[in-house]
């Protein structure tokens, strides 16, 4: 730790291995994508992959799946490989609250090396290519797009860098989705209120911190950088794109700079998303690049999403459930854990002490109206403090055996969610459900639970003891 | 692992007809492979539709393009516009 750029990460996941190399000849599609789909579907703990053979391409390389297994994920926290997920969880929580540590402002990026001002392609630039069968066309969905607030540019804190889908609509014209909701959606909205563009740099190929980051929930006036700083636990590197002035990551493999064009709406989608359904289309911003900087030999860092679970559900597991966790905890401190990484969730998992009976369904109702529960929480499973909601077999357990179909249940009807749910009627609108499986205390005192098996003595002994032999 | 490269193709060979919007004559070469000949891409100027010549024909057959993602060319005015433009300050 820190990592300071992906081929770092890369070399890092590759003595620990958790990297294929995969140096015979493969087609842009299906196979990329094919592998990506792939090996989570194998598996929880699968490697990431790096393709330096594609048919037409003399030097283009593909990363993929580079945070797509729990090891890798616990690999860019700087841990151990084998950290539990719960473990994960508290680590994540705790470098969370150190937010925020400032940046390293830097002028020797790496990405400085080549510059390309006229006649731009980016199809020759980077193996791009078709993520899902019904795709419109190739995208790029795991690059950093950093947007500054028009209205206010010299604010650190309100320039963004988060992560949308991006259309590769002609070699150096771009479809962007900024909701509405987005930070980039309101430095949108100030820039065609104003009647100018809004300059845009996209960073594309970077650590995995700062992915991560990205795709966080954080507050308007909160800065990506300085949260990556906090969970990488050092200073993040930034330096200044040459074109916009925008600052953007330090050990980026490629750096695009253009404009969103004002008052321009063009169809985009569909495109495969994150809920297993395709999205679009829909008449969505238009980007045209005009600079392009980039290492030699850039790595294209790409990610495949569709039906669960794929790397973006990894990437985004815990900077959802972290939030989540400390928006309840800090009005129900009995709250011990979070686990909502199902569809990004939409379906969640919550462990809780009960002051009383009908708390936990209390708790389950607040997780609905956190800023991110406004969009997902539609099923919420309560659990006991002694369940751990990332163990599903637990979760499962207490299901199975504390869930009273006639007592545990609360509707919620017509509340708000994300219109990408393809279950939501009209869209965006849905009901919502807690799910209550915790164990009945006063005044609810139904149910046979006096007589919990509990582990024979010393297990704990014998569950350290027998990891080291494992291991 | 991958299938063989498929032909080569050249202007002469642009598609008629974009398999999303059925449009005709409105496609054209997006780019080409760096190693000259691999491939192709095409793209279609009204619904931006883009594809390469090496990928299999569900990708870029108009007969069997299933309907639930085809397009009509009418209704691309009518699509909803995310995020709205809005006004100009005064
Ligand atoms: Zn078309």
């Amino acid at each position: 730790m820190p990592y300071r750029d992906l081929r770092e990460f890369l070399s890092v996941l590759e003595e620990e291995g958790q990297l294929l190399k995969h140096t015979d000849p493969v087609h842009p599609e299906p196979d990329l994508s094919a592998a990506a789909r792939a090996v989570p579907n194998l598996t929880d703990r699968g490697p990431a992959l790096l393709f330096d053979n594609i048919h037409g391409y003399r030097r283009g390389r593909v990363a993929l799946n580079v945070v797509g297994s729990w090891p890798n994920h616990a690999l860019m926290l700087g841990m151990d490989k084998d950290t539990p997920v719960k473990e994960q969880f508290f680590e994540f929580a705790r470098r969370w609250d150190d937010y925020p540590v400032p940046a390293e402002r830097r002028d020797d990026a790496p990405w400085q090396e080549h510059t390309i001002d006229e006649g731009i392609d980016l199809f020759q630039l980077l193996p791009l290519f078709r993520l899902n069968r019904y795709d419109v066309g190739t995208y790029i969905d795991k690059a950093v797009v950093v947007s500054r607030d028009p209205d206010d540019p010299d604010h650190f804190g309100k320039q963004n860098a988060g992560i949308y889908r991006i259309q590769v609509k002609d070699k150096a014209t771009l479809g962007i989705q900024p909701l509405p909701t987005h930070d980039i959606g309101l430095h949108l909205r100030a820039a065609e209120e104003r009647g100018e563009n809004l300059p845009v740099a996209i960073a594309i190929g970077n650590d995995p911190v700062m992915t991560t980051v990205s795709g966080m929930p954080l507050t308007y006036e909160q800065s990506e950088y300085e949260m990556a700083g906090a969970i990488q636990g050092e200073p993040y590197r930034i330096a200044k794109a040459p074109l916009t002035g925008l600052d953007v990551p330090w050990g980026a493999e490629v750096v695009l700079e253009g404009e969103i064009l004002a008052g321009v709406r063009e169809i985009e989608g569909p495109f495969g998303e994150f809920t297993g359904h395709y999205s679009g289309g829909r008449r969505q911003p238009v980007i045209r690049i005009t600079k392009v900087s980039h290492r030699t030999d850039p790595i294209f860092e790409h990610l495949y999403l569709g039906m669960p679970w794929t790397e973006m559900d990894y990437t985004l597991a815990l900077n959802t459930s972290v939030p989540l966790y400390q928006q309840l905890k800090k009005d129900f401190p009995e709250v011990v854990a979070v686990n909502a990484m199902y569809t990004q969730g939409l379906l969640a998992v919550v462990s809780v002490k009960q002051r009383y009976g009908g708390f936990a369904k209390a708790v389950g109702m607040r997780a609905m109206t956190t800023p991110h529960g406004l969009g997902y929480c539609k099923v919420m499973i309560m659990v006991d403090e002694t369940v751990d909601p990332f163990n599903l077999a637990q979760v499962m357990w207490a299901m199975s055996v504390k869930f009273h179909p006639q007592h545990d249940i609360v509707t919620v009807p017509n509340a708000s969610v994300l219109p990408l749910d393809p279950s939501s009627d009209p869209a965006g609108i849905t009901h919502k459900v807690v799910f209550d499986a915790t164990t009945p205390i006063a005044p609810e005192t139904r149910g046979h639970y006096s007589q919990t098996v509990d582990a024979p003595a010393d297990t704990k002994k014998w569950e350290d003891l027998l990891k080291g032999l494992i291991k | 692992m991958g299938r063989p490269p498929q032909r080569t193709d050249q202007m002469s060979d642009l598609p008629t007809t974009c398999a999303r919007c059925d449009s005709t004559g409105t496609i054209r070469v997006l780019t080409t492979s760096p190693v000259p000949g691999a491939w192709t891409m095409y793209a279609c100027s009204t619904c931006t539709y883009s594809w390469r010549s090496t990928e299999a024909a569900y990708v870029s057959d108009p007969a069997t393009y299933p309907a639930a993602f085809k397009v009509d060319p009418a209704a691309i005015a009518e699509m909803p516009v995310v995020p709205t433009v809005p006004p100009r300050r005064a």
